[in-house]
């Protein structure tokens, strides 16, 4: 049996007096890609956001590798080996490829030889980051700049990789691409919470999903079943006309 | 000839201008602050130097980098207890605070040195080299404390520039200035990188004084002229780079050379004011305004 590595309960997140997640549960066993579905509004970003320590939850308890990251700084959540991949990709537009990749090793400054070793890692999973190395990362294609954001996530050396929404706005092959590298990734070890809209890419990636609608988790279930479920496939899959 | 000369007197000046923006710009570039203090941070550098050398005897461009660490410490601690509670507010209510930040220091320096104009004379002076004896027929003189101070003011100014591209601290100043919710993600404090930024902004302005203490004569009362230089630099280079305030700088200098002999000395302010106007007027980025830093 897998430990568990993160072990959200009871979570609860407004902003001003707009409650976005209510009493939301949900569990990362080491070694997992554990993928958060919903629709646009129901709160995945929101979830991100408060595990990364940017939004206070007014209620509940998150818990990392054992240890309680309520209360703490973005900074301390990074340190502790949660990296966070935002929406958007949002690099550092006007810094180079490799500059944006060493930015993701910020706190680790002066461990030089495990930094090499990372850089040298991401560019083995993104070959194509390493033709573009010193090129303004705002000129990469989308599908470079996502695979660019995800290097900079693993440049922190995380034991969980927060993805907010991976296939946005990307071409199937690319899709497809990114997965392929994102398994290659979980092989080796780290555990993902992948965000994603593209509820057949998160389900095929994925081995344990949760449903989040309107601020409350709806199901949880290993993704085999999610994706027999009737009520995902209407709501998410557009296949109500098949079944019927 | 005396055009040439009038360029060089201009690019010497324009050197040293380049510095004391390159902290303004930095700070209003990644904070969004525009700092009144600034001009009157400049005025500490050269006083400092100015004691340092009178009572010391320790040389103004040696004294430079101490001016620049002690202003360093100023300008950290000025922001973190100071400016960073309202550094999320508009930028007038930071300008605000700023300028009563700076009203205090400038009358602080009042009360302590007095308004009396005080300036550093070296012992021995550093004298002239006269271009022509080099290059026959070019009949141009170049007081040596001037190319000195530009050079070392060009070299702190250089440092920026590294600092911001090769080094861990640098690129989260930039990261920062470009997307500070991203940069949190990375680990990065933004309140930490404030006011490392702002103790950056006031050590180049601490050098820049420290630099200018053997030319320009030292009085609180200069502050302001300072800051004015500052802004026009920035206005005219664009805000938001090194190179920026390069260029914005040297050209300064220039204008104001070049003014100074065809309209009179006393209209030097008034043309690189003139030209503050025109380029907000016809191109507010300035010559090489861009997002980001660098």
């Amino acid at each position: 049996m897998a430990t568990t590595l993160l072990e959200v309960t009871g979570l609860c997140v407004g902003y001003g007096d707009v409650r976005v997640l209510h009493e939301v549960g949900l569990v990362v066993k080491r070694g997992e890609i554990v993928c958060l579905i919903g629709s646009n509004g129901a709160g995945k970003t929101t979830l991100l956001r408060a595990l990364s320590g940017v939004v206070r939850a007014s209620a509940g308890t998150i818990s990392f590798a054992g240890e309680s990251l309520i209360g703490l700084a973005p900074q301390q959540i990074v340190r502790r080996g949660i990296a966070h991949v935002p929406e958007g990709r949002r690099l550092f537009a006007g810094m180079s490829v490799r500059e944006n990749l060493l930015m993701g090793a910020y706190l680790r400054r002066g461990a030089r030889t495990e930094i090499r070793r990372d850089l040298d890692l991401v560019l083995t999973t993104f070959p194509r980051l390493a033709e573009r190395l010193s090129q303004d990362a705002a000129t990469l294609s989308g599908g470079e700049q996502q695979m660019c954001a995800i290097g900079r996530g693993l440049m922190a050396g995380p034991q969980l990789l927060l993805i907010d929404e991976l296939s946005l706005g990307l071409a199937p092959k690319l899709v497809g691409e990114l997965g392929q590298a994102l398994l290659a990734i979980n092989r080796a070890g780290l555990s993902v919470l992948l965000v994603e809209q593209d509820v057949a890419t998160a389900l095929r990636l994925a081995n344990y999903g949760f449903v989040l609608d309107t601020g409350h988790i709806v199901l949880a279930d290993p993704t085999a079943l999610l994706a027999k479920n009737p009520m995902v496939q209407e709501a998410y899959l557009g296949r109500a006309a098949v079944n019927a | 000839m005396l055009y040439v000369q009038v360029l060089v007197n201009g690019l010497l000046l324009g050197g040293l201008y380049a510095c004391i923006a390159a902290g303004f710009s930095l700070v209003w570039g990644v904070l969004n602050v525009i700092n009144i203090l600034h001009g009157s941070f400049v005025v500490l550098g050269a006083y400092l130097a100015f004691f340092a050398y009178t009572a010391l005897g320790i040389h103004p461009y040696l004294f430079a980098p101490i001016a620049a660490l002690v202003l360093f410490g100023l300008g950290y601690a000025i922001q973190y207890t100071v400016v960073n509670r309202v550094i999320e507010a508009p930028v007038l209510v930071t300008m605000t605070a700023t300028f009563g930040l700076a009203l205090l220091l400038d009358n602080i320096m009042l009360v302590a040195f007095k308004a009396d104009f005080r300036k550093i004379n070296l012992v021995p002076p550093l004298g002239v080299v006269d271009v022509g004896k080099l290059v026959p027929g070019l009949n141009v003189v170049v007081p040596v404390d001037r190319l000195a101070s530009m050079l070392f003011a060009l070299l702190f100014v250089a440092l920026l520039y590294l600092l911001l591209r090769r080094t861990a601290v640098g690129r989260a100043i930039v990261a920062v200035r470009m997307d500070r919710y991203a940069a949190t993600l990375m680990g990065v404090d933004p309140t930490v990188i404030f006011a490392l930024t702002f103790g950056i902004g006031a050590a180049l302005a601490g050098a820049a004084g420290a630099l200018l203490s053997p030319i320009f004569p030292i009085s609180p009362l200069a502050a302001t002229s300072y800051l004015g230089k500052a802004f026009v630099t920035c206005v005219l280079g664009g805000l938001g780079s090194v190179s920026g305030v390069l260029v914005g700088g040297l050209l300064l200098g220039v204008l104001e050379s070049f003014g100074a002999i065809f309209l009179g000395p006393e209209h030097a302010l008034t043309l690189s004011f003139s030209v503050l106007i025109i380029f907000l007027l016809f191109r507010p980025s300035g010559l090489m305004g861009k997002r980001g830093f660098v």
